[in-house]
């Protein structure tokens, strides 16, 4: 008989393969700071690069973004959405024609149908923290997600605590003041 | 000193009911062997399994405790996976869609840390209503082991009996209230309003001080799947004082049958480990406290020639009266906003609608609105509607804090007819799945559609709900109780006072399984009472010799 094993972490979600992403991460990020940036563990062909893809994401969300969450996700989206890139190429091209900012700058402007999704998509990515929602998906960032955001000024992120030992009350601050993220 | 074969008290199942009494049998000089389904791991591996899940299984409280292919159980995650352990039929099947862990600490994991007591009347269903059953004692007798079961776990209240429920206690709880956040404070006042109390909880949950070695609870929001910082009790957290104290704790080892010898005596208990190997472990006494639907599956797969029905099942009774509390949900949105997700993830309940001469006609319930933080469904709602930029801040922040849950959680009375049978279907070491007949009854139905829905209804309302969504179907507390029923009677109950099987001496039932009435409230105090009030007769026994 074996005996009892501590350590019985489920394999994907085990501390070498923590390891191995938190690598990958730094790596990716100190590959998007270079001028070779192509981070495409999967599929080098098929690879989106990161500066393209926070250019985008960066019209798309007026909020801070994370530059090693957004790498990441750039080197997952490719496959998951095959022709991406060429779908992002469209849209910046039409938000460079509007001289946008900000996505309200744009987003009438982008074709119902696949550039519209593609966008929403995008959106969704850094909203949720993953790229697809389904059991055994990747979650690309979590308390970072900014789905998270414009509630975190009261409401806990959860498994993260913002006060400490009772130190919570019934007090809450107006629905209008939305936090700056 | 036990070893991995034999001690002076084996215990099968490390959740909350099997530490009290490693514990306390421990404590007493007793040695102690416990023998676990499922893996033992750390919580900060349940926390990341958590945090690595994407948002539509976040809610989905099993989704961060796989199972091993040895000790299966319930997984929501489709319906594909939800029917593959558990096998379930009657009109409400879907109500005993129970979510327990098969690992070491059991359920507690991912409990809210809720610590109703029974009251009075609770206890004498049958005498004063007409219904159900009465239990083999009175509240009184429970009390003191209540309290014990308080102060062991480190449960949290009001000291003001006007807020306690029910203000019946010997000694005050070892700490005071959490605060309320401002959903539960805007919950009390529109309930007070209407003429309902909406009590703080009593809580397994340390509050403003460190208790038994675990710090002030924080609010981090995540009582289940796991609180991430030990500061609500978890069974997880007495497993390396069980082992300080030299009790053996083995995971991996699927009890499968029970072995009788002379005087119908349990002489051993046998388990697989995870290579389909078994084992024989012998000991003085016997404790079975796997959860109300394992319990009993093992004692029906125990059947020998003494026991052709399975042990500890003369009266017929193992498996049978499976209750919990049937639930109905209300989904609400509001004008103004509530804002939940401040604080731990339930802290009040409305409990005097439990109470009442109606109990004749139907069931009381407690009703309850969840305090979980919203913003992650709200998030995902918000895309859905393809908003970008301010516009879908905006959103989130509006649904996050303006939309709500109520819960109502109705009493149910015990029934022979809701029952566990051995399925003939097999798992991965090819022992018979359990499969349960569930059927909530009128007497919860009348409770529904004449009762706590319309107060619900008056309640939301005073809320300022706007748009409203009451469930029809009922959904499952999770709160498993009577399949090894107790009494006096040994042609109609499975053990008596003292958890012991009218059938074998030196076997102990304890747990949700002996409850003969299960309440409104949760049933998680009443088990670790029944536990200690076990206890106490364990080691009586023992030394008696």
């Amino acid at each position: 008989m074996k005996q009892p094993v501590r350590d019985d972490c489920p394999s994907e979600y085990s501390l070498a393969r923590r390891d191995f992403l938190a690598g990958s991460v730094v790596l990716m990020g100190a590959l998007a700071s270079s001028a070779r940036v192509v981070a495409a563990p999967l599929d080098a062909s098929a690879a989106l690069s990161a500066p393209k893809f926070m250019e985008v994401s960066s019209l798309l969300i007026d909020h801070k973004l994370d530059g090693d969450v957004g790498a990441r996700m750039a080197a997952a989206i490719s496959s998951i959405h095959p022709g991406i890139e060429q779908d992002i190429d469209q849209i910046l091209e039409i938000a460079h024609q509007k001289n946008a900012k900000i996505v309200e700058d744009f987003f009438p402007d982008l074709p119902e149908g696949r550039l519209k999704d593609t966008a929403l998509a995008i959106i969704s990515a850094w909203y949720t923290g993953v790229i697809v929602d389904a059991p055994g998906s990747t979650v690309f960032a979590f308390e970072l997600a900014l789905m998270y955001q414009p509630t975190r000024d009261v409401m806990t992120i959860p498994s993260y605590a913002i006060s400490g030992p009772n130190g919570w009350n019934a007090s809450a601050p107006p629905l209008s003041d939305m936090p700056k993220f | 000193m036990a070893n991995a074969d034999s001690a002076d008290v084996v215990i099968v199942g490390t959740g909350v009911v099997g530490c009290t009494i490693a514990l306390e049998a421990l404590a007493a000089g007793c040695s102690v062997l416990m023998l676990e389904a499922g893996p033992r791991v750390e919580r900060w591996q349940i926390v990341e399994n958590f945090r690595n899940l994407p948002p539509s299984l976040k809610a989905h409280w099993d989704a961060a405790y796989p199972p091993k292919p040895w000790a299966p159980h319930l997984e929501t995650y489709s319906e594909a996976s939800a029917g593959d352990y558990l096998q379930l039929e009657g009109p409400d099947a879907r109500a005993y869609q129970q979510g327990y862990v098969r690992y070491a600490g059991g359920a507690t994991w991912h409990w809210a840390g809720i610590c109703w007591r029974l009251t009075p009347d609770d206890m004498r269903l049958k005498s004063l209503y007409g219904v159900g059953r009465d239990w083999a004692f009175d509240y009184n007798t429970l009390e003191p082991y209540y309290t014990r079961a308080e102060y062991a776990m480190g449960v949290c209240g009001p000291s003001d009996p006007a807020l306690q429920w029910p203000p019946i206690r010997s000694k005050p709880y070892p700490m005071g209230p959490t605060p309320f956040g401002p959903g539960e404070q805007r919950f009390t006042d529109a309930a007070a309003r209407i003429g309902l109390r909406n009590l703080p909880s009593a809580q397994a949950r340390n509050s403003g001080i460190s208790y038994h070695d675990r710090p002030p609870c924080c609010g981090n929001n995540n009582c289940f799947p796991v609180c991430p910082i030990g500061a609500k009790y978890d069974a997880a957290t007495t497993l390396p004082k069980i082992e300080s104290m030299g009790g053996v704790i083995m995971p991996n080892a699927v009890v499968y049958r029970v072995e009788t010898g002379s005087k119908n005596a349990v002489q051993a208990v046998h388990f697989y480990d995870q290579d389909k190997v078994s084992h024989r472990v012998t000991g003085k006494l016997f404790v079975i406290a796997c959860n109300g639907i394992e319990t009993p599956k093992i004692l029906l797969l125990s059947k020998d020639q003494q026991n052709p029905n399975g042990v500890a099942n003369s009266s017929d009774q193992v498996g049978r009266n499976m209750m919990d509390q049937p639930k109905i949900i209300a989904k609400i949105t509001m004008a103004e906003p509530m804002w939940t997700g401040v604080g731990p993830v339930q802290s009040s309940s409305i409990m005097d609608t439990s109470q009442g001469a109606f109990r004749s006609e139907h069931s009381g319930a407690l009703i309850r609105m969840e305090n979980a933080a919203r913003s992650g469904q709200a998030g995902v709602a918000a895309l859905k509607k393809g908003l970008v930029g301010k516009a879908l801040d905006t959103e989130i922040r509006r649904l996050a804090a303006c939309t709500g849950q109520v819960t109502i959680e109705h009493e149910p009375l015990p029934s022979a007819i809701n029952r566990l049978t051995l399925s003939d279907k097999k798992d991965w070491l090819g022992l018979n799945k359990p499969n349960i007949y569930y059927d909530v009854g009128d007497y919860v139905r009348r409770s529904a559609d004449q009762y706590s829905v319309p107060i619900v209804k008056r309640l939301i309302a005073e809320l300022g709900a706007t748009e409203s969504e009451i469930g029809t179907e009922f959904a499952h507390s999770d709160h498993i109780m009577g399949g090894c029923i107790m009494g006096n009677d040994p042609s109609a109950s499975v053990v008596d006072a003292d958890c012991r099987a009218h059938d074998h001496a030196n076997l102990f039932l304890p747990g949700g399984a002996a409850m003969t009435t299960g309440g409104s409230g949760n049933s998680t105090l009443t088990m670790v009472a029944l536990a200690m009030k076990a206890s106490d007769a364990i080691i009586s026994q023992l030394k008696a010799g």
